[in-house]
């Protein structure tokens, strides 16, 4: 029987859990059977599909973190100023646990079969509830990882071992906190919404969650105050204590430099204070947390449908009765379906927040320029992540309809189901971003959103080539799946930047703007008709 | 004889929504109760109160004489539950799953599994006992589930709708089991919507309508009382419901794409 070495590291603690009230063998036992979940995938429903390759995809997905974790190593360098470096060094490792823990780890902390399996049986809440977050800490710890590993490495070389020790214990107390912190959170939610309103709350919730993670992130960055290059300063207001990264990093000011500064001291209790003041709320609070979640599972009130809209919308841009049937069959699903709203619908969060930010930022700067327009460009993230996880659904066994129905063209599902994503999620998303543009660019850039949303469609189609061609809805979401390879992602980003300078690059020539339009929809006829005309041929 | 189950004024609501409304039990040792109704009538929210899966009702539910509300979970260790939904971890194999079910009930492993394939065995399903429960037959999966409710020999058994998917010879195996476990002392709470069982192997039956209890007795008591001869007719009486022929034509006609039918 496979043995886990995580498993082994927390026998360490094994007196501590028991103090909690946690019964540690069964928590050991819970932890075990979910990990080993979590190394199998799930076969899929369709028989004849190929068989995928055995890695796991969250591993490969780790190298870019690793990538920014190289990155935040050279905020090590910075000397003299703990408080500067180290917070800046976690608000961005904050935002990154944060939002994987809102898009990646929502659906464990959810989780409906749990209860059902595991609480029939003599486990009470608050050992199953110390499972789950361990569950999620182990993955959120190499993340944590990846992105802080080379910092530490760093700090090693540079500083010795207090300071290593002390990086170490911070970093594994944000990520208690933010995992705590995002449970809680969910719990409110849970308490003071029910039925089927608490499922479209709850996708709502991450949206506005991923953007307060992301507005949190920037105020933070930008609480110091530059005087010249040697001298950071930071005034202490009574909000700036608000501010975590700055409580964890303060320890750093304390212990290593021997700064006793009463607000020091201070922001260096918060650090340990709060996540243990956390941790304690979520251990008393977890068996409300459980019969909460039961409100998932209820299925009174209907919800009103917009069919006769979507009929209509389907009729317009379909052409065969098959494609008809995919589009409204996707556009149900990606509205309805909950595991999947809870993987995508904090992405769509980051593509309303980053491109806003951006130039309202600069708006009230003053230094708004025409380059300031192509952050838009940012929206198109939501493409890579919507149609990447388009393959996946809670509801992946319904996927037989596939095999039994008699379907002419697989091409056709794909074609309905990217038309579905592409009018119902893209394009409202981008259509609200856009009015915002218009406020702030006037009407001189009507041409160039014309541009950016035919390049989003066309966005959608690569990503749909690049990646691997899985019927949609037909693959069970898992722990460690990623959706997109580090590779294709990679391709899908490139590819976004070279559509925005190519579209900045059309400023210099006249009717510039004109020619690229026609060109990008010239390519996506193109494109469109090679890529299902091809699977139409292999199909025979 | 101190009742097994007893539930006093039990009341539960979503929202507005009533779905148990003031009931009323007294379960003893040694009964298989036929627990029906149609679907919504609350049988289900009735089992997941006695398992502590769904809290914040009004009333009281005893089970071996301790208050459930109280938050000792000790009275699980005698229960074993076959749920409707038939969730289990399907990544698994049938070792790992019910190994992991029966540690969980305070089992040793080597324990839980000897039982564990000897009753796979015994089941006609021991060749699968090492492949993963997502590649199994909907009946295969019956079977393990129904395993792993049993695997701790307990005392009061809650099974919704168990035999769904599985063949006939394993079902009369199991109804003889279920049978026996109750000459043995057990209490098998048990849900199901096929008349023919349940009016079968029930010792006692219960129907549930709209959150409230509508009937409660033995077959015979209950055939004299609503002078009806099968127990799907009770079922039907009882609930309301006599235009079943008129449907059917009704739904037919459909299918074929004709002419509603006069009179609904």
């Amino acid at each position: 029987m496979k043995e886990f070495k995580y498993l082994k590291f927390l026998d360490v603690f094994r007196g501590l859990f028991q103090r909690f009230g946690i019964d540690y063998n069964t928590l050991r036992k819970i932890l075990r059977i979910k990990l080993l979940i979590d190394s199998r995938r799930t076969s899929t429903v369709l028989t004849n599909q190929k068989k995928k390759d055995g890695k796991n995809n969250f591993i490969r997905s780790l190298g870019i973190f690793l990538l920014f974790g190289v990155f935040l190593s050279v905020f090590m360098f910075i000397r003299n100023n703990y408080l500067f470096s180290m917070s800046l060094i976690f608000s961005m490792f904050m935002f990154f646990i944060m939002t994987s823990l809102v898009s990646d780890f929502s659906t464990i902390i959810l989780d409906l079969k749990d209860k059902e399996i595991i609480l029939t049986k003599p486990v009470d809440s608050r050992t199953l509830n110390a499972a789950k977050v361990l569950h999620i800490f182990y993955y959120i710890f190499m993340i944590t990882m990846a992105l802080l590993g080379p910092a530490m490495l760093v700090s090693l070389k540079r500083y010795g071992y207090t300071f290593f020790f002390l990086f170490l214990l911070t970093a594994v107390l944000i990520d208690l906190l933010s995992i705590v912190f995002t449970s809680l959170l969910y719990l409110l939610v849970l308490r003071f919404f029910s039925g089927e309103k608490l499922k479209d709350i709850i996708n709502y919730f991450q949206i506005v969650l991923t953007i307060a993670i992301t507005l949190g992130y920037q105020l933070m960055s930008r609480i110091w105050t530059f005087i010249d290059f040697n001298k950071i300063e930071l005034k202490l207001t009574w909000w700036k204590m608000f501010m975590p990264p700055l409580w964890f990093a303060a320890p750093f000011e304390l212990f290593i430099k021997g700064n006793t500064d009463k607000n020091i001291v201070f922001l260096s209790l918060l650090a340990l204070i709060v996540p243990i003041i956390a941790i304690i709320i979520y251990i008393k609070t977890s068996s409300v947390f459980e019969s909460s979640l039961q409100k998932l599972r209820s299925s009174e009130g209907q919800t009103k449908s917009k069919n006769k809209f979507i009929i209509l919308v389907s009729n317009i841009i379909c052409k065969d009765k098959e494609e008809k049937a995919f589009y409204k069959f996707t556009t149900n699903m990606i509205k309805k379906e909950r595991t999947f709203k809870l993987k995508v619908y904090p992405s769509l969060g980051f593509s309303i927040v980053f491109p806003l930010l951006m130039v309202i930022a600069q708006h009230f700067n003053d230094s708004l320029s025409r380059k300031s327009f192509f952050a838009i460009y940012f929206a198109s993230f939501m493409v890579l992540d919507v149609v990447g996880y388009l393959s996946y659904s809670g509801n992946y066994k319904g996927a037989w309809i596939y095999e039994t129905m008699p379907i002419r063209s697989r091409a056709s599902i794909y074609k309905g189901s990217l038309k579905a994503v592409f009018i119902n999620l893209f394009t409202p998303l981008f259509i609200f971003v856009s009015l915002v543009f218009l406020y702030i660019f006037k009407f001189g850039i009507l041409l160039d959103l014309a541009v950016v949303y035919s390049n989003i469609f066309l966005l959608t189609i690569i990503t749909h080539m690049i990646q691997k061609k899985d019927l949609p809805f037909s693959l069970a979401f898992e722990t460690t799946e990623k959706k997109t390879g580090f590779w294709e992602l990679i391709k899908v980003l490139i590819t976004m930047g070279i559509l925005a300078v190519l579209h900045s690059l059309s400023d210099k020539i006249r009717f510039g703007g004109l020619i690229y339009l026609a060109l990008i929809l010239l390519t996506i006829i193109i494109l469109w008709n090679k890529t299902f005309k091809k699977a139409e041929l292999e199909e025979g | 004889m101190n009742p097994v189950i007893t539930i006093r004024n039990l009341s539960k609501s979503y929202g507005q929504k009533k779905v148990l409304n003031n009931i009323d039990l007294d379960i003893y040792k040694g009964e298989i109760i036929g627990y029906i109704g149609p679907n919504g009538a609350g049988k289900s929210t009735t089992v997941k109160i006695m398992l502590g899966l769904v809290g914040e009702y009004e009333g009281e539910v005893r089970i071996f004489g301790q208050n459930i509300k109280n938050g000792n979970i000790e009275y699980k260790k005698k229960i074993g539950y076959v749920p409707e939904t038939a969730d289990v971890y399907e990544n698994l194999t049938a070792r790992e799953y019910l190994t992991f079910i029966g540690e969980l009930y305070g089992m040793d492993y080597d324990e839980a599994n000897k039982k564990a394939e000897k009753l796979m065995d015994l089941f006609g399903i021991k060749e699968v006992y090492d492949a993963r429960l997502s590649s199994y037959s909907k009946g295969m999966k019956q079977k393990a589930l129904i395993i792993s409710s049993l695997i701790n020999d307990p005392d009061i058994l809650f099974l919704d709708e168990p035999l769904s998917g599985i063949d006939a010879n394993s079902v009369m195996v199991i109804k003889e089991v279920l049978a026996e476990l109750a000459r043995c002392g057990k209490t098998i709470f048990y849900s199901s919507h096929i008349m023919e069982v349940v009016e079968k192997l029930s010792h006692r039956i219960i129907l549930i309508n709209n959150g409230e209890i509508v009937a409660d007795g033995n077959i015979e008591e209950l055939k004299t009382k609503s002078m009806e001869g099968s127990l799907e007719r009770i079922f039907n009486q009882l609930t309301g419901f006599n235009e079943h022929e008129l449907i059917a034509k009704e739904i037919v006609a459909t299918i074929r794409g004709g002419e509603p039918v006069e009179g609904i």
